[in-house]
């Protein structure tokens, strides 16, 4: 536990430059600004450890890497996406916090592999504190000379930027993240071109999450084939899961890959006495909802998880014992994507007012036996058919709760109240 | 680009290599629903509507956004786009009002068109609808937001081709608006086309609101005239009247653009001021007539009279047919003197500068050097090409005598006022000339050079692709012919080309058919000679004339026998006229327009002509027939149009000098603003409430005021003073809707 981003998190004085280096912080920034490594050897490192971006989508992030046009001229960019705005997730908000020149350490390294001498970290705008940490880091990592222009005379550029956001969910998109970034409204773009074609300001791109560059230093360190031993086949490596919900000791845990999801509970202290766990959301609140029978079941690896149905997202885990009304969940649910929306395309317009409208109605004891039908035919719609993923992220969960708690759903439609009779402390 | 061929629904089409789908569908006819794309603005894929499945991808990919690549297998009408395309329209309907009864864009909605197709007859939705309030934009297109799909096309059009942020999408999710940042309205000069691009009732035109449905209209085809483009639009009429115009598309000459003065001036056709009966003055007495008693009243008057004291003057608007008539009547009854020139200082100096580039050639340049114009609102259409070109990186430098608001920047901004004209641009001319070694003529060897000339003298000899242009505010200028040759010979030095775009309208028509004086007098001369006999068509000396209160005064004596051939009446017409023979308007006639790449372009008339008024080519045929001239056999207006295109005209080349001028130490630009250019558009009620059109300030630096002693909040020839420092010393910019005054 806690090998890679969090390994120093139990130091005095985490975030410090001194405790960064004082466990091999820097070591391969270093060994890059002598010449002792070239990009080749770093994407033949990074393809072998089995790292998948950890923002969510699991991309493997050397294959990403090497889409850039390294050696086309002009300027290009590499940018961290910090707006960790998925409901259920915290973990980069703790990287920032305690690892941040892991994350520096991480773009400096993406930046000389891609040929990008800019960088951007586009923080969530409710992270003030993290805000804060990274910026210090920032500037101890330029007064010891690692940042800058011809650092330590090895023709190595890199300026890294902070930016923090204005709070909105969607800017968590890559490319409404850029569109953002340029200082326009935040909205996505489609796609094709790719940000690694035509990025930030129209110039090739690379965007990775923030576990995912914090993880790189430690991969070139001690090596690809290290870390994939650390996890499992097809989900190299530890990652972080967010724990909330119904547990006692709600938190951040750094597990290798595959641990089981009932370990992964007990890190958490377990459901409270007298619950019964009842559902788990495994990825964030994107990802589709699993009974406790089928998340029990589950590794935390990308390849377990799909098979129970579901996705590990970014590793985000809402845990749900029996005192929760998936109703009134799935309505809060609703809600938030209605909210975040940006209203760019249609389906993702419309079709999240609908869905939380025909929701709240049911809550409001107004619900009719055909909205669950109308539900599941709104959310079918929606899918695959947006600019951006918040369109499916929107859909799945209502899919996933309709399908797996049918049952509840027309109780409370016939009865106008929720088949939950437990109440829960929490509200 | 490389030729790609693909599979759409099974046949094979071809490409270009990053085409994409939905363009080379419409090429081949595949029709593929839509809503946000339009062919002339960028992609915004955000309405859905266009999704195909593209094998090999799972989710459906937009047509508009996806580039096609070689062997890819399209499908747009299987049951995967299918499915996506019914939700697509399923979504867009939950909150649209279906107010279709009411709404103006029924019977050509887009939504409404698809809708049929790809909706289902009962909604599933049975929430609330949003409704939002609407903001207004101006006097020219009505919103009703409630009903838009947010598609963008507005505000695209509005950023990528009026070059105005104005419209833009605020809020986010279902709260997402399509309004104003500012509630000042649309302030531009081709605002109108949101109206087309707008597929719904979202914009609409506000002067045709409620007027008469869609489908009751017959679509004419015409062109407009009031500038040197001609664009094509559609009349569209109803039970003998035009109810509105629009675009028509045609790439080389308006794309599929119009300008709101193009859109809008129709209105003036039903103005209460037109003059719909013929009509002679018995002792000083109106008295409506018949034709007949009114072309007697006219030819005896004519009679009367010797040919050399014959005038006749014309509107630059005037349609070929009429021109080419009214200059063979002239010149049948042996006079020489006639002319369209009438708002030119000095009509003896008239800017000949030959226009050498076409509209689509625009769009390459890459340096534009306007000399005397405030392009984007005297030719719209023109400018856009210049907009366009910029886009592509094209450089802009002006030589103007105040600071106008171009839609795009100005890199090198000269001020002048019309005496210190000829000095700047010899001094462009001589930095050229230096620059590249060239021989210094004469006239250039004492002139000082600056380093804003030098700046736009090296701007034209770095660009490969460059144009001068020379706008109509060089009429105010005595010496318009020099300052037309000094732009010839920058042209020249910096190997560009130019274009004239000094006189609007159909002025290319005038000259075709040498409309002006060969050896006779010119329109300023004819007032001061003491002529007897004046013909007018469709001239108001109130607006039209530099010297507006002599030419009245001329008109106005006893002796002076008058015809005024006139689509409208007006106080001054009124007062000196002896005969009024009531003149079909634009669309009321047919004609011919020849634009500034010297194409003539004919048109059938629209409706029939208001009132008794009749076209001008019938009445002039039948005036000369009265008047015994031979010539005259024609029976329709292509038979006139065939002989006025059959002419060469006498190109008269004299050399210009370049001399020292006679000005006067303050000079005054008179600009009209663009819905007081012509007649009709003085008429059309709507133009004339837009920001644009309420356009009235004399401009004057404060040094200048001091001089003519006139404060902030006085009149310059009845036009309120602004004292600002966006004006050349030295002269008093008058840009106003307003007749011309002493």
């Amino acid at each position: 536990m806690n090998e890679v981003c969090f390994k120093n998190i139990d130091k005095e004085n985490p975030s410090s430059l001194a405790t960064y280096e004082a466990t091999g912080g820097y070591s391969v920034w270093r060994k890059i600004l002598h010449g002792e490594l070239s990009p080749e050897a770093i994407l033949g490192e990074l393809k072998t450890s089995g790292l998948r971006g950890r923002g969510g989508a699991g991309f493997p992030t050397g294959l990403k890497w090497s889409f850039m046009p390294r050696n086309q001229d002009g300027q290009k960019y590499v940018v961290c996406n910090s707006d960790e705005g998925e409901p259920g997730t915290c973990k980069d908000r703790d990287i920032l916090r305690f690892n941040p020149h892991s994350v520096i350490e991480g773009m400096a390294i993406a930046g000389y592999v891609m040929g990008a001498t800019v960088g951007y970290n586009y923080i969530r705008g409710e992270f003030m504190e993290p805000y804060y940490r990274f910026e210090e880091a920032l500037k101890e990592a330029y007064d010891a000379g690692l940042l800058g222009c011809d650092i330590g005379d090895s023709e190595v550029n890199f300026d890294l930027h902070t930016h923090l956001g204005a709070g909105a969910y969607i800017c968590g998109e890559e490319t409404a993240l850029l569109e953002s970034l340029e200082g326009k409204k935040g909205q996505p773009r489609f796609k094709p071109p790719f940000p690694a074609n035509v990025g930030l300001y129209g110039m090739p791109t690379t965007i990775n999450n923030t576990e995912s560059f914090a993880s790189v230093p430690d991969i070139l360190a001690r090596g690809g084939q290290w870390f994939a031993d650390l996890g499992v086949p097809n989900s190299g490596g530890c990652k972080l899961f967010s724990v909330t919900g119904h547990v006692t000791k709600p938190a951040n845990f750094e597990i290798p890959m595959g641990t089981p999801f009932s370990e992964l509970l007990e890190m958490a202290g377990g459901l409270r006495e007298g619950r019964t766990l009842k559902a788990v959301i495994p990825g964030g609140s994107s990802t589709p909802v699993l009974p406790a029978e089928d998340a029990m079941k589950m590794t935390m690896d990308y390849d377990s998880i799909e098979q129970v149905g579901s996705m590990l997202g970014a590793g985000s885990v809402i845990v749900m014992d029996d005192t929760t009304c998936m109703v009134a969940a799935l309505t809060r649910l609703a809600h938030f994507y209605y909210d975040e929306s940006c209203g760019q395309c249609t389906p993702c317009r419309e079709g999240t007012g609908w869905m939380y409208r025909v929701l709240k109605r049911i809550m409001d004891g107004q619900g009719k036996m055909q909205d669950l039908d109308l539900l599941t035919s709104v959310q079918d719609k929606i899918m695959g058919n947006t600019i951006c993923a918040l369109g499916d992220a929107a859909a799945m969960p209502v899919e996933s709760f309709i399908r797996h708690f049918r049952d509840e759903f027309e109780y409370y439609i016939k009865h106008g109240k929720s088949m939950v009779t437990k109440v829960n402390s929490d509200g | 680009m490389v030729d790609i061929e693909i599979e759409i629904d099974g046949s094979v089409v071809h490409g270009h290599s990053g085409e994409s789908i939905i363009s080379i569908a419409d090429r081949e006819g595949i029709d593929i629903p839509r809503f946000c794309y339009h062919k002339k603005l960028s992609v915004a894929a955000n309405c859905r509507m266009c999704l195909v499945d593209v094998e090999g991808n799972p989710k459906p990919q937009p047509a508009c956004s996806t580039p096609a690549s070689a062997g890819m297998r399209v499908h747009t009408n299987n049951e995967k786009a299918k499915a996506s395309q019914k939700a697509v329209m399923e979504f867009l309907l939950i909150n649209h009002p279906l107010d279709c009864p009411i709404c103006d864009q029924g019977g050509e909605c887009e939504l409404q068109d698809v809708a049929m197709e790809y909706g289902s007859d009962v909604s599933k939705f049975n929430e609330g609808k949003r409704i939002v309030a609407d903001k207004g934009i101006g006097a020219l297109i009505q919103t009703d937001m409630t009903r838009c799909i947010h598609c963008t096309r507005c505000v695209r059009f509005g950023a990528e081709v009026a070059g105005i942020v104005e419209m833009g999408a605020t809020g986010r999710g279902e709260e997402l608006k399509i309004e104003p940042f500012l509630s000042e309205g649309i302030q531009s000069e081709l605002s109108g086309n949101m109206i087309d691009v707008c597929p719904v009732g979202a914009l609409t035109s506000k002067p045709f609101r409620y007027e008469v449905r869609s489908w009751q209209m017959n679509s004419v085809e015409s062109v407009a005239r009031h500038d040197l483009v001609g664009s094509n639009i559609f009349t569209q009429t109803h039970k003998g009247k035009v109810k509105r115009v629009v675009a028509r598309d045609n790439e080389s000459v308006n794309e599929t653009w119009i300008s709101d003065r193009d859109r809008f001036s129709y209105e003036g056709l039903t103005n209460e001021n037109r003059a719909l009966t013929p009509k002679i003055k018995v002792k000083g007495e109106w008295q409506e007539v018949s034709w007949e008693a009114a072309l007697e009243a006219a030819t005896s008057g004519i009679k009367k009279n010797s040919a050399e004291a014959f005038g006749a003057l014309a509107s630059k608007n005037a349609t070929l047919e009429e021109l080419y008539l009214l200059q063979k009547l002239t010149r049948g009854l042996g006079s020489e003197n006639l002319d369209t020139r009438l708002d030119v200082a000095n009509p003896s100096s008239t800017s000949a500068l030959e226009t050498t580039i076409s509209l689509a050639e625009l769009e390459a340049i890459d340096h534009a050097l306007i000399v005397n114009s405030y392009l984007r609102l005297e030719q719209p259409m023109i400018n856009h090409r210049i907009r366009k070109a910029t886009l592509n990186g094209a450089k802009v430098s002006t030589v103007n005598s105040l600071t106008f608001d171009f839609n795009y920047r100005v890199a090198n901004s000269v001020l002048s006022a019309p005496q210190n004209t000829l000095a700047t641009l010899s001094g462009v001319l001589k930095a050229l000339l230096e620059a590249n070694s060239l021989a210094l003529p004469d006239y250039l060897k004492d002139t000082k050079v600056d380093q804003a000339q030098i700046d736009i003298a090296s701007t034209l000899s770095a660009a490969e692709n460059a144009v001068v242009v020379l706008g109509e505010q060089v009429n105010s200028n005595p010496c318009a012919d020099q300052v037309a040759k000094l732009v010839t010979q920058i042209a020249k030095a910096s190997n560009s080309k130019t274009l004239n775009a000094s006189a609007t309208g159909n002025t290319l028509a005038a000259e075709k058919v040498s409309f002006k004086p060969n050896g006779g007098l010119n329109a300023a001369q004819m007032f001061t000679a003491n002529l007897n006999t004046f013909v007018l068509l469709d001239v108001y000396p109130t607006y039209d004339c530099v010297d507006s209160t002599a030419a009245i005064e001329d008109l106005s004596r006893d002796d002076a026998f008058v015809v005024a051939i006139n689509s409208f009446e007006d106080e001054s017409v009124l007062g000196f006229a002896d005969v009024i023979l009531p003149l079909a308007s634009f669309y009321e006639t047919s004609g011919t327009h020849i634009n500034i790449e010297n194409v003539a372009q004919s048109y059938g008339a629209s409706v029939k002509a208001a009132g008794d008024s009749k076209p001008g080519w019938k009445v002039l045929k039948v005036l000369a027939d009265l008047l015994e001239l031979p010539g005259f056999d024609y029976t329709d207006s292509p038979q006139v149009a065939d002989d006025a295109l059959s002419l060469s005209p006498n190109v008269a080349t004299s050399e210009v000098d370049i001399i020292a001028m006679e000005v006067p130490n303050i000079a005054t630009v008179w600009q009209y603003t663009p819905y007081a250019s012509d007649v009709l558009t003085r008429h059309a009620q709507s133009l004339q409430q837009t920001q644009i059109g309420q356009i009235s300030e004399a401009v004057v630096s404060a040094a200048t005021a001091k001089i003519l002693e006139l404060s902030q909040g006085d009149c310059y020839k009845g036009v309120p003073v602004n004292i600002n420092e966006t004006v050349a010393e030295g002269c008093v910019f008058v840009h106003t809707n307003q007749a011309r005054q002493r």
